[in-house]
């Protein structure tokens, strides 16, 4: 008798601090072709928006520019990197092929902007993945 | 073989398998996907978000957008080394006069330079004018060199600085492009590239 009070009293407890301990929301991740989140970070941060525009230029030409916010659930180090194409979809070169390294605190939303390196390139697919530094 | 002899022997081959085992290889690193540790120093990871940095402002600008449709012609004047390391600024330079060229916006003279030209050719073929060994329809004609319009300069910066146990050290990209008409510098841009580390690494 003693003995299946006890795990009763197990049980309660367990219960108790299953309903006690914070609820992680389950955040939807909308498969988009101009963002690519890898699973790692999904649950800690969210692409909040991202934006598009071009940037007109003195000699009546353009450049594509585009703006994303990033808001972190939890403390996260992550890193991002745009792919910029022309409209034959084929990838339009920059400076490099690296990513960039970010740490996004706790509740805060950074903002991020890239250009892209020549007139050419149409569209773009932005990439952000965890930091995996050792 | 005694019964040492091979003991000793087998011992010396297990210990030389570990150690290879333990040895890291060479391998090649994909800079696309490079999760290799950090250096205090400056690599090429440095460099590639410096000139990216300085790329994109650039051409977001609109500075080296010719009014008239036509290339600026751009000469790279000193970037100065001012850390504690050998430092090529080549490294840097390269990759913005490479990402202007691509943008159909700055085209590069190597025929001025703040020490001489960089292509010394320009020069030395010009010599063989009127050298009667020579097809003088292929030598280049008096006149045919352009002079540049801009003028790229800059200096990189390092502050060291102990911050409890650890150091960091500060890296400041500083670049100036110069309107060589007016001698105005009509973009400038500086990327701060700071990194933290333990004590014990060394930054040059």
């Amino acid at each position: 008798m003693t003995r299946v009070k006890a795990l009763i009293g197990v049980i309660c407890l367990s219960l108790l601090m299953a309903a006690c301990a914070p609820v992680q929301p389950k955040r939807e991740y909308v498969q988009r072709d101009d963002l690519k989140v890898d699973p790692e970070i999904r649950q800690s941060v969210q692409v909040q928006e991202l934006l598009d525009k071009r940037v007109s230029l003195p000699n009546g030409g353009s450049l594509l520019r585009i703006q994303f916010s990033v808001q972190a659930y939890q403390d996260t180090d992550m890193e991002w990197a745009v792919t910029w194409f022309d409209e034959d979809g084929m990838v339009v070169p920059g400076v490099g092929e690296g990513y960039r390294p970010v740490r996004i605190l706790r509740d805060q939303t950074r903002f991020f902007t890239a250009t892209a390196p020549q007139e050419k390139a149409v569209s773009y697919q932005l990439h952000l993945r965890e930091d995996r530094a050792p | 073989m005694t019964l040492n002899g091979t003991r000793s022997l087998m011992v010396a081959a297990v210990a030389s398998l570990m150690l290879s085992a333990c040895a890291t290889h060479t391998r090649y690193v994909d800079p696309a996907a490079d999760d290799g540790p950090v250096a205090m120093t400056l690599d090429y990871r440095d460099f590639e978000r410096a000139a990216d940095n300085a790329v994109q402002d650039l051409l977001s600008s609109g500075a080296v957008d010719n009014p008239s449709g036509e290339r600026y012609i751009m000469a790279v004047s000193r970037i100065t080394n001012d850390t504690m390391q050998r430092i090529d600024t080549d490294q840097l330079t390269k990759k913005i006069r490479v990402a202007l060229l691509r943008s159909g916006k700055v085209v590069t003279t190597t025929a001025v330079g703040v020490d001489g030209a960089e292509d010394q050719m320009n020069q030395q073929a010009r010599e063989l004018r009127n050298n009667d060994e020579f097809d003088q329809s292929g030598v280049q004609q008096k006149g045919t060199l352009k002079a540049p319009d801009l003028s790229l300069s800059g200096k990189i910066i390092q502050r060291n600085h102990k911050v409890e146990d650890e150091q960091q050290v500060e890296y400041y990209f500083q670049l100036s492009l110069t309107d060589l008409k007016s001698g105005l510098a009509i973009w400038e841009n500086e990327t701060p590239i700071i990194k933290r580390g333990p004590n014990d690494t060394v930054a040059w």
